[in-house]
């Protein structure tokens, strides 16, 4: 009995060894085209197209972002200000998404009002179809509202966002009624039972919601390609699709591209890095992955 | 401080569905610990939770303090509530919790101050003000959620089962410091519970409920001795009360017996009264006594019967005896732990008939004097 239990047994041992040499080999995989992305943007132009391609940047330095900001600088619309369009844009919408979905939670998860359940199920239904689907009719909604060349376009079509909705009320469901039966009896009303009382409790649904929320802001090719005519209110990931899109010359802007995709990557991966914790207990909780 | 006055009740979900709570009258007095106690699902915390404004009222009116508070929404209620799971803010400090009620008010912060360590010290928290409720053992949540409860000095407590999520020995302890709370508040109580235990040690009234009706409304010795019918009658003791069915007949010499298939006994002429006066004579009845008024042995010969033992269950001051006596439960008597019996052993008990009820057998209704 004893020694079945014990897991240090030496079958169990070179099982648990096993196994974790598969998941290091995994997760090295998993790293390599982050680390690609780090060295590619330090090589110097003759290391970009060295044939074979070297994995690890020979002779580090600053050319490419040099040439990324410095280079673009003098062109009509510098690199610079797409960035801080990307930035402003994630930013609002982080905000943006992150409130309406909670707004839009709070009642749905405690609130019993006629034609609840329908509500959600819209909701949960807007899941299954791909963005690609309402293009056009959103389209055609930016430009009835007259939005387009503005922020707006960038931040109206990406406010409403069903999955933070429902990642929010299935964390609020959780929250036992008792908790905001005791605030109203406490003198709250519902804008305080709110903020102090639901939002504290569900914030690492909502670290959830904002990564999700940044991620699809800072990536999002969309809004600029569609809404936007003017190219000083394009994004950052735009900018670099123009950098690296087979229209354009393929050996010009190499080293820009590489720095630019990097710029690309760090803010998605600090925000996951500091909120990865929370993120976790979020799924856990919502039962979904 | 307040009394509440409860007139015609109501609670229905939805129109056309049978009431939750139904036609619930009740007086109760300034400065009062009301227990409302019953099985659960009979409507007790649904009334509760009228009284604190977080459900609607259906039919009927409360009054505290002479004020109609039908429309009034719970902060102006001047109440405060103990939920069964504390309710504590997790995200706030114990301080914080207890201040969040003064905090809505918009007090001045010493007076906020002075409260809250009043509070505390009453409750003797004060050295876990800066804690947050989940580094709080089950009893020290529960002082949070009463600290939070009385800071305010409100005019009435509502405790919605407060104890249930306790263990039992630390439920005795929390018992008696609410009913020393009380004494020293001197303010309304109003407790709900299933537990018949806390209802009796705690409450200067006891309201019994079943199916959203009011069975019966009195003082706990009282609920005890004269339950108003079957349900209270069995609802309230531990071991339950023995339901013996039988019929009452006239014996040749004019005197009263009750009779089951089993045996026949010899009533007292208290008890005849009583059942010549609700006109019950020849007709099936069922007889309610306590197990420790069924004895082992005793001076009324007339009232012997005997019983096949079947098992026993000791309690360590008392042990109970379960008995066959043809009935389809078994009579329990509540005897010294020496006694001790082999399985189908005969034994002989004797009912003490002052203490018994008679109760009607169609309406469940004890026969009254």
């Amino acid at each position: 009995m004893q020694r079945r239990c014990n897991p240090l047994k030496p079958s169990g041992l070179a099982v648990k060894f096993g196994f974790n040499a598969i998941m290091i080999v995994l997760s090295l995989l998993m790293i390599l085209p982050i680390i690609y992305i780090f060295n590619h943007a330090f090589k110097p132009y003759h290391e970009l197209f060295i044939y074979p391609p070297r994995f690890f940047v020979q002779e580090p330095n600053v050319q490419n972002f040099v040439e990324l900001f410095w280079v673009t600088a003098n062109s009509i619309v510098p690199a610079s200000r797409y960035l801080f369009n990307s930035v402003l844009i994630s930013v609002l919408s982080v905000i943006g998404v992150t409130l309406v979905s909670a707004l839009c939670a709070y009642p749905l998860s405690k609130h019993p009002f006629p034609g609840r359940n329908l509500l959600f199920a819209t909701i949960i239904l807007m899941l299954m179809f791909t963005p690609e689907i309402i293009q056009i009719p959103r389209y055609l909604v930016v430009s009835n509202l007259g939005i387009m060349n503005t922020y707006w376009g960038h931040l109206l079509p990406v406010l409403a966002a069903p999955v933070g909705v429902f990642l929010l009320k299935q964390f609020i469901d959780q929250i036992p009624d008792a908790l905001i039966e005791a605030s109203k009896i406490d003198g709250a009303n519902e804008v305080i039972t709110f903020l102090r009382v639901i939002i504290p409790m569900c914030m690492p649904a909502i670290a959830t919601v904002a990564i999700l929320a940044f991620q699809n802001s800072w990536g999002n090719v969309e809004t600029s390609a569609l809404f936007m005519q003017d190219d000083e209110m394009k994004n950052f990931p735009f900018f670099l699709s123009t950098l690296t899109n087979n229209l354009a010359n393929n050996v010009a802007r190499q080293g820009a591209a590489a720095v630019a995709a990097l710029i690309m990557l760090v803010p998605n991966l600090i925000i996951f890095i500091i909120l990865q914790s929370k993120v976790i207990s979020t799924m856990a909780h919502s039962g979904i992955k | 401080m307040a009394g509440v006055r409860i007139q015609h009740l109501y609670k229905r979900y939805g129109k056309g569905q049978q009431a939750v709570v139904s036609d619930f009258q009740l007086d109760i007095q300034d400065k009062e610990f009301i227990v409302f106690v019953g099985p659960s699902g009979c409507g007790k915390s649904t009334t509760l939770r009228m009284i604190a404004g977080l459900e609607d009222i259906s039919e009927g009116e409360i009054y505290i303090d002479d004020q109609l508070v039908n429309k009034l929404p719970p902060k102006d209620r001047d109440i405060s509530m103990v939920f069964q799971n504390y309710a504590l803010y997790p995200n706030l400090s114990v301080y914080e919790n207890i201040a969040f009620g003064l905090r809505m008010r918009k007090l001045p912060k010493h007076e906020i101050d002075l409260a809250v360590k009043h509070a505390s010290r009453i409750l003797e928290i004060e050295p876990y003000l800066q804690r947050k409720p989940k580094e709080l053992s089950g009893g020290q949540r529960q002082r949070v959620a009463l600290g939070r409860a009385i800071v305010r000095n409100p005019k009435l407590f509502l405790m919605d089962e407060p104890l249930s999520n306790l263990d039992a020995k630390l439920r005795v302890t929390m018992r008696m410091e609410i009913t020393k709370l009380h004494k020293k508040l001197g303010t309304t109580f109003i407790y709900v519970t299933h537990d018949q235990v806390e209802a009796m040690t705690m409450a200067d009234r006891i309201v019994v409920m079943k199916g959203g009706i009011i069975q019966q409304c009195d003082t706990p010795e009282l609920v005890y001795s004269k339950p108003a019918n079957l349900f209270v009658a069995g609802f309230i003791g531990s071991p339950p009360i023995n339901f013996i069915h039988g019929r009452i007949a006239q014996t040749p010499q004019g005197r009263l017996e009750f009779q089951t298939n089993r045996f026949q006994i010899r009533l007292n002429e208290t008890a005849e009264d009583i059942l010549r006066h609700n006109n019950q004579v020849n007709k099936s009845i069922i007889l309610g006594i306590r197990p420790e008024n069924v004895k082992l042995e005793g001076l009324y010969s007339e009232t012997i019967i005997t019983g096949i033992y079947k098992n026993n269950e000791l309690m360590g001051a008392d042990r109970f005896l379960y008995l066959d006596i043809g009935q389809e439960k078994p009579l329990i008597a509540r005897v010294d732990p020496d006694n001790r019996f082999n399985e189908d052993d005969k034994v002989k008990v004797e009912l003490d008939l002052s203490k018994a009820h008679f109760f009607h057998k169609e309406t469940g209704e004890r026969l009254r004097e």
